[in-house]
């Protein structure tokens, strides 16, 4: 008991350090929390209060006066009628499902084939991982130039029919779809590959080998040793995946602009155009926060949910 | 795993065509850069893959010179944009890196932040287009509308949290043994942390500051919604190179294309090692 006492109660040096140490940990933090403070804590106060209004940038009002277009709750109401955010939602979920599932599998079947050494492997990786770092807008227009009704994925369509083919992909709305999708994948492919590789690469060898000694196939290692230790990997790289793909715009937006029509307007192209082009910004505040909040829910369960279930396996 | 020679047959053969499809987009960008005016639209048999006469008058059309065949006079030059491009990036990496890295050794030594982690992972989920709204009002108020620093301030904290998470796994990674040390010869916390620690994570700031950078140089919706005219970064002025009057410049664009993806795409390789931490937020370790 004494002991105890004493080993715990600080001395007078240790005490000093320890305020020091707390003082200069919340001046080191202190930048950060101003920065987070001013993007996002004080503008999306700023967002609450202007959607509950008609407010404008046209509208020739400061947007602290904008209570004198106060419209209560009709942004919140209007949008439960607005079908071009529901099917633009809708969209962005059917892209999800397509991108993030074909960019899982064609990442973990490369790194399955990247596992072991093999002459020219370090090359080959470095030249999978070129998509990746291409600026998206820059992808997005190359894309655009490979998908022009005279362009070569039209040629090389050509070769392989021995007739000239035209596909106008651009201006149909389910192959403009396909196209932009298909810049998608292309891009972050790599992603999924580099993440998944450097799981696979992790599982122990030892295990692996001694799986084999007993006569166990590729199919039974991969089932039942590789995939267990590679859950939280997995479960990483999809949530990432998913996320980014949530946001998409910048490729989109550039082969297509969210047409023709509104065949590829995803969410934030669909905020982008209303913001841009129909200004009403009481209207899109609404929009935003709702896509906000029910994020930061879901997030927040993510992440609890995460941190507790790595408590349980430590 | 396998080693039979169907598998080794196989493998190559899969390698191989996956890294040919990941490789055409952009050789054929790179291709079409040198093309002449001639080549860029060529349909039907007169496709080229590869530029039959090569030339440079799409960069130097890009940067003023017009030529016999391009004499479509440009608004502007590339050259600002690039500019804009190059400031807006390193400023915004050097917000994100001081802010990241001070608060991240506040965390992984101190414990101190509070809510800043969650914070900045939710910051990293929202889609920047739901948050721009009262950024584009704060930042007409402030008059920080199409200037580099007004662009370079929002991609500070939109790439803080990169920083701030690869900052604190090396941090969280360093020995303790040195700093301690150091302590008890009497140097006070933050001589420490200046004079040691920060000296010592030089290849892990260089590495983080580089990927921040990538980050910040291939923005495109943040300049798009945040400058107008003066200070467009390249990707925002890449769609002003086409008009109903001269059709889409093909050449003109892959050219400024391949400037802009140049740069990322060698850092990123130069930084290889680090991808897989930064890209998760330092949850895995390569």
């Amino acid at each position: 008991m004494t002991a105890a006492a004493i080993d715990t109660s600080p001395t007078p040096i240790e005490h000093e350090d320890v305020r020091d140490s707390r003082k200069l940990g919340f001046w080191l933090t202190l930048p950060a929390q101003l920065l987070v403070l001013f993007i996002a804590v004080f503008p999306i106060l700023m967002q609450v209060y202007i959607s509950l209004t008609d407010w404008s940038p046209l509208d020739g009002i400061d947007w602290w006066q904008a209570h004198q277009l106060w419209n209560s709750f009709a942004n919140y109401t209007d949008l439960l009628d607005d079908d071009r955010f529901w099917s633009a939602l809708g969209r962005t979920a059917l892209v999800m499902a397509i991108c993030v599932p074909c960019e899982f599998l064609l990442g973990l079947g490369l790194a399955i084939l990247f596992v072991d050494n093999f002459p020219g492997r370090r090359f080959l990786y470095s030249v999978l991982l070129v998509p990746m770092m291409v600026v998206p807008a820059v992808a997005g227009y190359m894309f655009f130039m490979l998908f022009q009704s005279g362009g070569p994925v039209n040629d090389l369509l050509s070769f392989f029919a021995g007739s000239p083919v035209r596909i106008a992909w651009l201006s149909d709305p389910n192959l403009a779809l396909f196209a932009v999708i298909v810049s998608d994948v292309w891009q972050w492919t790599p992603l999924m590959f580099l993440i998944l590789l450097a799981g696979l690469v992790g599982v122990p060898e030892d295990q692996l080998r001694a799986a084999t000694l007993l006569g166990a196939s590729w199919t039974t290692r991969f089932v039942t040793i590789v995939l267990p230790r590679m859950k939280t990997i997995i479960i990483i790289a999809l949530a990432i995946r998913v996320i980014e793909n949530f946001k998409v715009f910048d490729n989109f937006y550039i082969m297509t602009g969210g047409g023709p029509g509104v065949a590829t307007e995803t969410i934030s192209i669909y905020i982008y155009k209303v913001t841009q082009q129909e200004l009403i910004w009481g209207y899109v505040a609404a929009v935003a926060l709702v896509i906000l909040i029910t994020l930061s829910i879901v997030s927040a369960y993510a992440i609890k949910r995460m941190s507790q279930s790595r408590e349980t396996s430590q | 795993m396998n080693r039979s020679l169907p598998f080794e047959i196989f493998r190559y053969a899969a390698i191989l065509s996956l890294v040919a499809l990941s490789l055409i987009p952009t050789l054929w960008m790179a291709s079409m850069a040198f093309k002449p005016i001639a080549e860029w639209s060529a349909t039907g048999a007169d496709l080229t893959w590869w530029p039959n006469s090569p030339t440079l008058d799409n960069f130097r059309f890009l940067f003023g010179q017009s030529s016999s065949e391009l004499i479509v006079a440009l608004d502007r030059t590339a050259g600002q944009p690039i500019l804009s491009s190059l400031l807006s990036a390193v400023f915004g990496t050097l917000i994100a890196m001081i802010s990241g890295t001070s608060a991240a050794y506040g965390l992984s030594r101190f414990g101190s932040g509070g809510n800043l982690p969650l914070a900045l992972i939710q910051l990293r989920i929202f889609p920047p287009m739901a948050v721009m709204i009262p950024v584009m009002i704060m930042w007409a108020y402030l008059g920080l509308i199409d200037t580099w620093y007004g662009l370079a301030l929002v991609y500070g904290i939109v790439t803080m949290p990169f920083a701030f998470w690869l900052m604190k796994t090396f941090f969280d990674d360093m020995p303790r043994e040195i700093e301690d040390a150091a302590l008890v010869e009497g140097c006070s916390r933050l001589r420490v942390f200046w004079k040691i620690t920060l000296p010592m994570m030089r290849p892990a700031l260089a590495s983080s500051a580089l990927f921040v950078f990538i980050l910040n140089w291939s923005d495109y919706l943040i300049a798009l919604l945040l400058t107008t005219r003066d200070w467009v970064t390249i990707p925002v002025y890449m769609a002003s190179l086409s008009s109903s009057m001269t059709g889409q410049l093909y050449g003109a664009k892959a050219a400024l294309g391949l400037i802009a993806a140049v740069p990322p795409v060698i850092l990123g390789i130069a930084i290889q090692k680090h991808l897989v931490r930064g890209l998760t937020f330092g949850a895995l370790k390569q």
